[in-house]
């Protein structure tokens, strides 16, 4: 038993799915992001852009769920993988699907990790995201 | 090698939160920012991340061929900063990555690129 008779290493929302989101690609959002990084917008999606089609869609049901309760002025994003079976294309309709990894507290930091499976219209995939979020108490 | 340096500035972090839908007040309001304990606004992990992405497909040969992306967001980012992302062969399909700004502090640690053969 910790010192304040809590647990020390509160399982949180652990295993904990949210609902599909879809995603429409469109041409203009992913030539707006692209100037933002300096890449050239007229050479398609950007691989980062996963940080709005894949990351983007999903993060907010996880920062919104009231059971996971998560201090967003107190979030910190640690860490971030992105890795691609292939780049999606404008016009393309992408499904992700947001999961609690994990969710450990330990000593006033929680740590989450969130991943995001990303596929498109035929069910096959596109992307992966991993996500380490640091939560100061 | 590939090489780009970059001062980040107020409008570009507000042009990323809008065109990537993050729009957290720590990269929008000073006065927000400084009340959560911050010297002001910061810009984006996601936004550095993208910029390091820029660099690495410039390095890959195209962004097609970058497979996956990783990195530690390990140090704020301000606006005024210059910060000087790198990207450089570490084997057939590997880039080592590094993000550095003006005083030398590595901003993005542990940075790398997987890359399709």
């Amino acid at each position: 038993m910790s010192a304040s008779g809590g647990p020390r290493n509160a399982v949180g929302v652990t295993g904990r799915t949210y609902p599909p989101v879809d995603f429409l690609i469109e041409a203009d959002r992913a030539a707006e992001f692209a100037r933002t990084i300096g890449a050239d917008p007229s050479a398609g999606v950007p691989p980062t852009f996963a940080a709005v089609y894949s990351l983007g869609v999903t993060a907010p049901q996880l920062f919104g769920d009231a059971d996971a309760a998560v201090d967003f002025a107190r979030l910190l994003h640690a860490e971030q993988e992105f890795t691609w079976t292939r780049h999606p294309k404008p016009g393309e309709t992408v499904t992700s699907q947001g999961r609690v990894a994990s969710d450990v507290s330990r000593r006033g930091i929680r740590l989450v990790s969130f991943e995001t499976q990303t596929k498109d219209e035929a069910g096959e995939p596109v992307c992966r995201s991993k996500a380490l979020f640091v939560i100061r108490s | 090698m590939s090489e780009r340096a970059v001062r980040f500035t107020k409008e570009q972090i507000a042009a990323y939160a809008q065109a990537s839908g993050d729009l957290n007040p720590i990269h929008l309001d000073d006065e927000f920012a400084r009340s959560v304990g911050l010297p002001g606004v910061i810009a984006h992990g996601l936004l550095q991340m993208g910029l390091m992405g820029v660099v690495a497909a410039e390095a890959a040969g195209g962004p097609d061929k970058l497979e996956r992306l990783y990195c530690r967001f390990a140090g704020m980012v301000v606006p005024g900063d210059v910060v000087t992302f790198t990207a450089e062969r570490a084997g057939p399909a590997k880039l080592d990555l590094r993000a550095v700004n003006q005083k030398g502090e590595q901003v993005l640690t542990k940075a790398s690129a997987d890359l399709k053969e």
